[in-house]
């Protein structure tokens, strides 16, 4: 009996031992996995974006502008060759980007051994999904729309415990194109007063991108002298607005929601509710679906929208960004590219730059391009001349104004808000 | 002795019934009308008058409007073989899409005249009508008739598919965002203000298309051989086979007359929201199934009055609470008007309630 219950001891404590042996390992390979160099020279980037719904058209133009971005350098970074796989993170149930799926994408990814970067996501919320999962591979990861402030920074507009969570790896791994709702919020603030807006009603629609904005313009709204009346979080399901609308009683009015999330229905029920409330938005409705007079803005509400958006006058890019635009609308023969093109270009281009960096100072590991990644300066690129700093937001600070005219998005000025 | 205990004991337990019951219904009153009342108190407190209030609940009431005809699919379907059309919002969705697809097709423009937008909107709501009414049949053929005596979850899944099949249809007509529709009829203006109270012509499309439309229906199902033959089914499927009613060919009937209401309120929406999108039909077939459970289930009356309630909780939660707490105030209500009248406001009229 005795020597049962020793040889019982000692194979639980053999299991132990194993157990923690195997549990070593297996960290040691994760680490080993985000800094040992590729083997062979194939590269994959993948991209992940609601393809599906109403964000579908700014993602396919994403899409099509990282596409660019791999042709123009004939699908080769040094001596690797750039495979180039486009996930969707939405589902056609849903319409929009789906947590699942978008967390599915992620760890696709990260199981991939030719992964090396990650373009997405389209929504800030999907990206709190997927960021901790590619942070722990270290996979350098590039938003070409984020603009929520928590994801790089505890800054105002920011919840507890962020930007920490998303960075299980202790390193930042990700990289953001447009400049932060701080910046954004300030923006639609400025030109709200610009329009002689005395007092400004907001409604978000409860996500992490619209009420993180609704905030951010809701303090710089009181900080240059706007009476904030409201900053109301809506349903996003509802099939309309026209009560809630009744008690809206200033003489401005903006909406920090997606188009996805009935911003449609939202901004036309304030309109029509109230034929004289001048309408602001943020980037997350400022589409050619959202001017469109058949599938968005009725022509009466649509003239007294405004919105913000990183993109600014395509006339007025330096030259590289006049060519982007030129080889878009020759390659997709489109005359009217989604504002979002450049972003998903520009976002493409960057992590090809990282990885061609990387390569050039040694060996190419996940690790190095996304240290490659954090430390961009001063890059020439198609959007003007920026950095990245060290949390991963991009110095360009300018949004474009944009007007509704005849059914279309028109670039009405760039506003240069202060963060 | 023990006759006049039973007697006592006998009334005791009439009389406990009785309180019960009055408890029941004025303690409902009071539930549904807590909130309009303490705003209206509110607004006369502060000196406002009843105008606002007013509002609300006309705005309730000509949503609930439409509501209500989708209700109405829900209750005859759960009446006659006590199944959720999980699809019967999609098919109330493919109206919308329908009337959408026929104003082109007929050249309805904001420029067409009166008589050609009577006549055209007559044309839609007809087609529409027809075609939803084909369609739920269809589905009642397809999906739900092989499994009449299937155990009861088999039809409740084959209507969730059918649903998903009808959403995805909707999204590879329309594609994923909204789709704004013509107005119309500018459903916006103002029609004429009364004590403060303003009358838009959506309100009135709504207020007006759904009353002949319940009469209709519950005239049909009430006076017409066929509408009898749906009751008896509904009370007996059995007995009424055996008394030589064709049970099949009643339930499909109903699944067209249901799926004939739904097309309706599919115009009805596409011109009062000026907005169609393919997943409209999960949200407003949550809340048409919630108010037949509300107004009693089966009970045609009852679906009705269900709708119009949550029209009106809807319009008040949004103006005076928050759009973000609507649905939880709507439900809220439901659960209370659940815990106080489990067979609903008007009573439940199917097998199971007798």
């Amino acid at each position: 009996m005795r020597v049962l219950r020793w040889s019982m001891l000692a194979i639980g404590g053999l299991a132990i031992v194993f157990g923690l042996a195997a549990c070593g390992k297996s960290s040691k390979k994760k680490s080993a996995g985000a800094s040992k160099a590729v083997s062979g020279t194939s590269l994959t980037i993948y991209s992940s974006l609601p393809l599906q719904g109403a964000s579908g058209p700014q993602s396919q133009a994403i899409v099509n502008g990282a596409k660019l971005a791999v042709s123009g350098v004939g699908g080769k970074v040094d001596k690797y060759s750039i495979k180039y796989s486009s996930l969707d993170d939405s589902t056609a149930a849903a319409g929009k980007a789906d947590d699942a799926t978008v967390g599915a994408n992620a760890r696709k990814a990260v199981s991939d051994s030719s992964t090396i970067a990650y373009l997405g996501e389209y929504n800030s919320g999907a990206t709190k999904i997927s960021l901790p999962i590619l942070n722990k591979a270290s996979i350098a990861q590039v938003s070409p729309s984020n603009t929520y402030v928590g994801l790089t920074t505890n800054k105002p507009g920011s919840e507890a415990g962020e930007p920490g969570k998303y960075y299980p790896a202790g390193t930042r791994t990700y990289a953001r194109v447009v400049p932060t709702d701080i910046i954004q919020g300030a923006a639609i603030a400025a030109a709200a007063k610009a329009d002689g807006c005395k007092s400004l009603h907001i409604w978000n629609t409860q996500t992490t991108y619209s009420s993180g904005l609704a905030r951010n313009l809701s303090a710089a709204a009181k900080k240059i002298g706007m009476k904030v009346e409201g900053n109301d979080g809506i349903d996003p399901k509802a099939p309309n607005y026209r009560s809630l609308a009744a008690s809206v009683h200033s003489d401005c009015f903006a909406f920090t929601g997606e188009i996805e999330s009935n911003g449609v229905q939202a901004v036309k029920d304030v309109g029509t509710s109230h034929p004289n409330i001048k309408l602001y938005g943020g980037d997350g409705v400022v589409t050619n679906e959202f001017a469109s007079t058949s599938k968005g803005l009725p022509a009466s509400v649509g003239a007294r929208f405004k919105g913000t958006i990183a993109t600014l006058d395509p006339a007025k890019f330096a030259p590289a960004g006049k060519k982007f635009f030129k080889d878009y609308e020759k390659t997709y023969r489109t005359r009217n590219p989604d504002p979002y093109a450049i972003y998903g270009f520009e976002s493409m281009a960057l992590l090809l730059d990282s990885v061609k960096r990387a390569a050039a100072s040694g060996t190419v590991t996940r690790a190095a391009v996304a240290k490659a990644l954090l430390s961009t300066k001063d890059r020439n690129s198609v959007l003007g001349t920026y950095s990245i700093d060290k949390n991963g937001d991009t110095t360009l600070t300018d949004y474009g104004l944009y007007k509704v005219v005849r059914g279309k998005l028109k670039f009405d000025k760039v506003i240069k808000a202060t963060k | 002795m023990e006759a006049s205990g039973a007697t006592v004991a006998r009334r005791d337990t009439t009389l406990l019934a009785r309180a019960r019951d009055l408890f029941s219904r004025y303690a409902l009153i009071l539930v549904l009308a807590l909130l309009p009342l303490g705003y209206a108190a509110d607004d006369l407190a502060g000196g406002h008058g009843l105008s606002r209030i007013a509002t609300n609940l006309f705005e309730g009431l000509s949503n609930g409007a439409i509501w209500a005809l989708i209700a109405l699919g829900y209750t005859l379907v759960y009446g006659i073989i006590e199944l959720i059309n999980f699809a019967h919002g999609d098919v109330f969705m493919i109206g919308s899409f329908v009337s959408f697809g026929l104003w082109g097709t007929l050249g309805l423009t904001l420029a067409t005249g009166p008589l050609g937008l009577v006549g055209g909107l007559l044309v839609t709501l007809i087609v529409a009508m027809v075609v939803c009414g084909t369609l739920n049949t269809m589905i009642e053929r397809v999906a739900y008739r092989p499994l009449r005596n299937a155990p009861k979850l088999a039809p409740l899944i084959t209507a969730v598919g059918f649903s998903f099949i009808l959403e995805n249809v909707g999204q590879l007509w329309l594609g994923g965002s909204q789709q704004g529709v013509p107005d119309l009829i500018h459903s916006q203006s103002e029609l004429l203000n009364v004590l403060g109270v303003s009358v838009k012509r959506a309100d009135v499309l709504a207020l007006v298309a759904t009353p002949p439309l319940v009469l209709a229906l519950t005239t049909f199902i009430s006076r017409s051989r066929l509408g009898k033959a749906m009751r008896a089914t509904a009370q007996d499927p059995e007995a009424a086979r055996l008394m030589g009613i064709n049970v099949d060919t009643t339930i499909s009937v109903t699944f067209l007359l249901g799926g004939m209401l739904a097309g309706a309120a599919g115009l009805i929406y596409a011109l009062y929201e000026t907005g169609i999108r393919f997943d409209q039909g999960f949200e407003a077939g949550l809340i048409a199934f919630t108010a037949a459970v509300m107004g009693g289930i089966g009970n045609l009356r009852g679906a009705v009055l269900g709708g119009l309630i949550i029209g009106c909780i809807q319009q008040v939660s949004d103006n005076r609470i928050g759009g973000e707490w609507t649905p939880a105030i709507v439900f809220a209500y439901l659960v209370l008007i659940m815990v106080l009248r489990p067979q609903g406001l008007l009573g439940e009229e199917t097998r199971e309630a007798g």
